[in-house]
């Protein structure tokens, strides 16, 4: 059995913290008392630090509209695993797997490889004119 | 995020404290002794809890408005939360990094007397 919690936000870069510190919040409530100190703590920064890049992302890519659009993150808590999803209006954007150059200017397209290094599952999907990242990672 | 700045044989040392990501970038991007090209900067990341790809842009584009960009910005206090995403973007490489702020200074201090 799985448990679903959604944020609804604005596109606004002050919920991209909002949102990150409450999946550092949920993972910490997840993974319970019983883990060790160190394992606890990675857990708990890799979704502060997934979410905050995706939702970062959506955010920047809002910006392009002239209001704020708002976005939603949901995480499904299963027995084994957090799941953590963003989704967003966005226009749709291309997932470039090339590994960005970090002596180019500005400095950009390192959420993704952010994510993809410190989450099990990664996928990002189209659904009619929404964006869908979604992440994971077993306890 | 709190910017703590103090000084030291003429090297600015900003204390960061709290938060790096896209929020308060803009705090760092800002502050006086990152804008000034001349200045040398020692950044002091032990008390950074947390930070992102917006918090490592924040660096490396303080970095690149030193007339030094190899030189202008040394970094010292790295803890763990924080190297690991230097690591992952590969930042690490585009600084100086030590694990103390007197051999960052000093270090700092050698460079802007040789180029001075």
């Amino acid at each position: 059995m799985s448990s679903i919690i959604t944020l609804t936000l604005p596109g606004e870069i002050m919920f991209a913290r909002l949102a990150s510190q409450t999946a550092s919040s949920l993972a910490d409530l997840v993974i319970g008392e019983n883990r060790e100190e160190s394992a606890k703590r990675k857990f708990c920064h890799a979704f502060e630090l997934a979410v905050s890049e995706a939702v970062t992302n959506s955010v920047t890519h809002a910006e392009e509209f002239d209001a704020p659009q708002m976005l939603t993150v949901t995480f499904e808590f299963e027995p084994r695993q957090l799941t953590v999803s963003v989704r967003d209006a966005n226009p749709p954007f291309s997932i470039d797997k090339s590994a960005p150059d970090i002596e180019s200017y500005p400095v950009h397209g390192f959420g993704l490889k952010i994510i993809r290094e410190i989450m099990d599952q990664f996928t990002y999907r189209r659904d009619g004119d929404a964006n869908i990242i979604t992440m994971s990672k077993s306890l | 995020m709190t910017i703590t700045e103090t000084s030291k044989i003429g090297i600015a040392i900003l204390s960061l404290y709290g938060t790096l990501d896209a929020l308060s970038a803009p705090e760092l991007r800002n502050n006086r002794s990152i804008i000034d090209p001349e200045k040398t900067v020692v950044i002091d990341l032990q008390q950074v809890d947390f930070i992102d790809s917006s918090g490592i842009g924040a660096i490396v584009s303080a970095s690149r408005q030193k007339r030094q960009p190899s030189g202008g910005i040394v970094l010292a206090c790295m803890n763990d939360r924080v190297r690991k995403v230097f690591e992952i973007t590969n930042a690490q490489k585009l600084f100086h990094i030590f694990d103390d702020t007197t051999a960052a200074v000093d270090f700092a201090s050698s460079r802007q007397s040789a180029s001075a």
